[in-house]
């Protein structure tokens, strides 16, 4: 037993030569009984240890363990996710809460005046002045408000004055008046302007009504109607012209 | 980064459950412990799947995670600080077989054959059957238990050496 291929013989077998050697090496064993008889032993024993080593199967709560523990959705843990995307996110959501929390702010007061306007439409007493005579109206609100404003003339309109009553939206006071054409009616609400007060938004979603908003004076003027959006804003110009300071 | 994902990794790594199991009930004995082992093992997989290179050996890449995982369990621990190693050259280990001895083996049942892998020292059976039952090269062996090719080569001689010798001794008894 000292055929001095012994040792290529056992790399043969598993199959650790290069392509040359490989074949040199087969082509020895083929007529050394010594090396054959390597070879078919290692051979055997391999196969018997590749057999006998297949021992255990994994249990199958393994499996599901294992799977349990790799994320449906790819996942890097590196600093990007740990520590910039959270960052990111914080800021973002501190950003739309200061930029989204005014208009959520303007959205419910707009709601607000419309509310106003539905509920005066539904009263069986919608105004405190009832007059056609906007030189009757416009005084009943002295001394009720810190603030004075202008009515416009209607000579010539088909719009038509009902009358007028104090409003109070988010603790303050301010006028409404009641006009009316061709049987619809449209409120239009009066408040002083704040410093702090921010353009009143339309939301997103569309609205009954007809709803115009608009600042001249240091007033605050917001007019809610079912009428056409033309009627609505010829009323509006007739405002504007009547408030020219 | 190698911009492969939780789903690559799922598809590479899943169907290596089994081996990986399979060599780790070896590895240590206790089915619970070789349980967290592949669990744990699948664990930082996933972790460092980011930095395993793409076109390298995956098979070898998670066999060498789950020895590495072993070594500083308990179990590895104990088995670092028990096993001694002849160091003895490839050359002077390399026997050849007698056909008797092949024939033995090939009469030999798959429980002697289990009992005899049991016997050889964790070293050699590691070496052994990544070899022969996981078919590594060397140097796949080399890579996943960090010793040198030769280490590999002496290892694989003696550990078949003594599984034959068992196994002869077994059957001869027997006859």
């Amino acid at each position: 037993m000292n055929c001095e291929w012994r040792q290529k013989a056992v790399l043969f077998a598993d199959d650790e030569l290069g392509h040359a050697e490989q074949e040199e090496v087969s082509a020895h064993v083929s007529r050394c009984a010594e090396c054959a008889s390597t070879v078919t032993g290692q051979m055997e024993l391999k196969k018997a240890v590749r057999i006998a080593g297949h021992r255990f199967t994994a249990p199958a709560g393994l499996r599901a363990n294992v799977l349990a523990g790799i994320p449906a959705k790819p996942r890097r843990r590196s600093l990007w996710q740990w520590v910039l995307v959270p960052a990111t996110l914080l800021v973002l959501a501190a950003l739309a809460f200061f930029l989204l929390l005014p208009q959520r702010h303007n959205e419910s007061l707009l709601a607000e005046l419309v509310d106003q306007h539905v509920t005066t439409l539904a009263s069986q007493n919608p105004v405190d002045v009832i007059s056609t005579d906007h030189h009757t109206v416009k005084p009943w609100f002295q001394g009720k408000l810190p603030f004075s404003f202008n009515l416009p003339e209607l000579a010539g309109s088909q719009f038509v004055l009902l009358g007028g009553k104090m409003v109070y939206v988010e603790q303050r006071p301010g006028a409404e008046l009641l006009y009316e054409i061709r049987k619809h009616r449209i409120s239009i609400f009066i408040f002083q302007s704040r410093s702090d007060d921010k353009p009143v938004v339309r939301p997103d979603h569309p609205l009954a009504f007809t709803v115009e908003t608009w600042k001249q004076s240091g007033l605050q003027f917001s007019l809610v109607t079912d009428v056409s959006p033309d009627d609505a804003h010829r009323l509006k110009s007739m405002f504007e012209d009547a408030n020219k300071s | 980064m190698s911009g492969l994902n939780s789903k690559d990794f799922e598809a590479l790594a899943l169907p290596l459950l089994d081996p990986l199991y399979n060599f780790a009930r070896w590895l240590c004995s206790d089915p619970g412990e070789a349980q967290d082992l592949v669990q744990e093992t699948f664990a930082k997989a996933l972790k460092n799947f980011a930095s395993f290179q793409q076109g390298s050996n995956f098979r070898a890449w998670m066999f060498t995670i789950l020895r590495n995982t072993f070594l500083t369990s308990r179990t590895g621990l104990e088995r670092r600080n028990t096993t001694q190693e002849d160091e003895e050259e490839f050359e002077d280990l390399v026997a050849g077989v007698e056909n008797p001895e092949t024939i033995l083996i090939r009469r030999a049942d798959v429980e002697l054959v289990q009992e005899a892998i049991a016997k050889l020292p964790p070293n050699f059976r590691d070496v052994l059957l990544l070899a022969d039952m996981e078919e590594m090269r060397y140097q796949e062996i080399a890579d996943v238990l960090g010793v040198p090719i030769g280490t590999v080569m002496s290892r694989l001689a003696r550990a078949r050496k003594q599984v034959r010798e068992c196994i002869v001794v077994t059957l001869g008894v027997k006859q």
